[in-house]
């Protein structure tokens, strides 16, 4: 039996593809437009990684003593950006507290990375860690855009009493998700929709998670897995934007709605909204990693980081969904622990509780199970 | 331009708050209609491409939807976060306060 829950997300050739989404129904017709979106997708950024390689390689900047080396700017609530020099690697605290957040949060991700995985900083290089704080107006967001690091201040332009966002470096776990975007654009590239996009929030929600119970030298079960902790403001009814441990019971509150995540495969959301729903079934994968670390217990980091952290940068590639990303989490833990180890086991479970049975291939499609999963999605078997 | 109700939608963003709001004529104060207006004339709204994404994909940027309804005609555009054109980035940032301003007085 073919593992993919969306049979189009198999390698199905592309004439099929334009034929289904033709002649599908409604439902077959959307998940085959999806597909032949990300296939396009991916072409355009092979082809213009191709072309730019070398230009973009020399214009990243690098640490001079290929150490860790920090930038933070501050964009003065402009949307031009790097902004102003507010402070360097080795500079005293400033007075501006998201100036210092941003600095410390960005050091604490480095050393996550470097001290436990071996890696110097996102691309492997000695990349320098640039980030500008106070973006726009009004900016109640943050984001990797390639280069750098984003931060907004929340609702800091409205009245106290509606403010739902305090500013984006808050948390020390918004920090490292916006770096492992960095990290996960040098390794996996995971393509920005769909599953392989979930897969892409979900590292990002995993390494985020875990920089900050490095910080707090926190275990498996005593860390609160969640993701925004003191982001949302008093008015909110919610402890936070995801919760890894309970996906969806993260927020329920009049005027920000309810946490829509799922925490498995059979309540995954299908949407065209947010790259289709890439920060909504992320719950899925976050939880099965979750569950993965709590039954192989201490550190978190330590041995389920580095199973997902060897598999981010060796195994996954830019369209990987998430059977894909089962199979393949599943044999990295073999390989590092052991074949049937308690860690490869904790995997196992792990994706079997959200609905994922990991498959002895490893990962890689299976032409047959393709084929039949394709037979089966247009109707022949 | 004489709009009877403008449709707005914001999804994605690291948080993944989504938000929406009809903003229709009658609600909006003369201040905001005026502005709203030369905005969508100075645009020419109706013959805008329906996609203005840059390309470029952003992790946790937002994507904006626009629905624009006049008495003879309804146009739609889907917008990122980082527009080049600077009255596109004017017009979302107007939507955006009115919606969440719209938002938090439910």
């Amino acid at each position: 039996m073919c593992p993919c829950f969306h049979p189009v997300e198999c390698v199905i050739p592309e004439h099929m593809l334009e034929s289904i989404a033709t002649h599908g129904t409604s439902a077959q017709r959307q998940a085959a437009l999806n597909n032949i979106r990300v296939v396009y997708q991916l072409r355009a950024e092979q082809a213009m990684r191709a072309s730019f390689k070398g230009l973009f390689d020399s214009a990243i900047p690098r640490a001079i003593n290929n150490e860790k080396e920090r930038v933070i700017y501050d964009a003065m609530r402009r949307d031009t950006l790097p902004g102003t020099v507010a402070r360097r690697e080795g500079d005293a605290p400033s007075s501006d507290p998201a100036v210092n957040e941003a600095y410390d949060g960005g050091g604490t991700t480095y050393d996550l990375f470097m001290k436990e995985f071996g890696r110097n900083s996102i691309d492997n290089r000695a990349m320098r860690l640039d980030a500008s704080v106070h973006y726009r107006t009004g900016y109640d967001n943050a984001f990797w855009d390639g280069t750098q690091m984003v931060y907004g201040d929340g609702d800091e332009d409205l009245p106290t009493d509606e403010r739902l966002f305090n500013r984006f470096t808050i948390a020390v776990d918004i920090i490292g998700h916006e770096l492992t975007h960095g990290v996960t654009q040098f390794e996996a590239k995971l393509v920005y929709s769909q599953q392989s996009g979930a897969l892409n929030e979900h590292m990002s929600d995993v390494f985020g998670s875990l920089v900050k119970q490095y910080q707090l030298q926190q275990s498996a079960s005593e860390a609160d897995w969640i993701i925004g902790g003191g982001l949302l403001t008093g008015n909110v009814n919610g402890v936070g934007v995801r919760s890894m441990k309970t996906p969806g019971a993260a927020y329920d509150d009049p005027v920000l709605g309810k946490d829509p995540q799922p925490a498995h495969m059979r309540a995954y959301v299908n949407t065209v909204s947010d790259n289709g729903g890439v920060h909504i079934n992320s719950g899925i994968p976050n939880h099965a990693f979750y569950l993965t670390a709590l039954e192989i217990g201490g550190y978190a980091w330590k041995k389920a980081g580095q199973i997902w952290y060897t598999a981010l940068r060796d195994k996954l590639s830019e369209s990987s969904n998430f059977q894909q990303c089962a199979d393949l989490t599943h044999q990295t833990a073999g390989e590092l622990f052991g074949v049937g180890s308690l860690e490869q086991q904790a995997v196992q479970h792990g994706w079997a509780a959200v609905g994922l049975t990991v498959s002895e291939s490893g990962g890689k499609p299976k032409p047959s199970g393709c084929l039949e999963a394709t037979l089966r999605f247009i109707g022949a078997a | 331009m004489e709009f009877t109700q403008i449709k707005f939608e914001r999804s994605g963003g690291f948080a993944n708050i989504r938000i929406t709001a009809e903003l229709n004529l009658r609600d909006l104060s003369d201040e905001q209609a005026i502005a709203l207006k030369e905005l969508l004339d100075e645009l020419d709204f109706p013959k805008l491409p329906t996609k203005l994404t840059s390309g470029e994909t952003v992790p946790d940027e937002f994507i904006y939807t626009i629905t624009v309804e006049t008495e003879k005609w309804q146009h739609t555009i889907i917008a990122d976060g980082v527009p080049k054109d600077a009255k596109i980035q004017e017009l979302l940032e107007l939507l955006n306060r009115l919606a969440r301003k719209k938002m938090r007085n439910l």
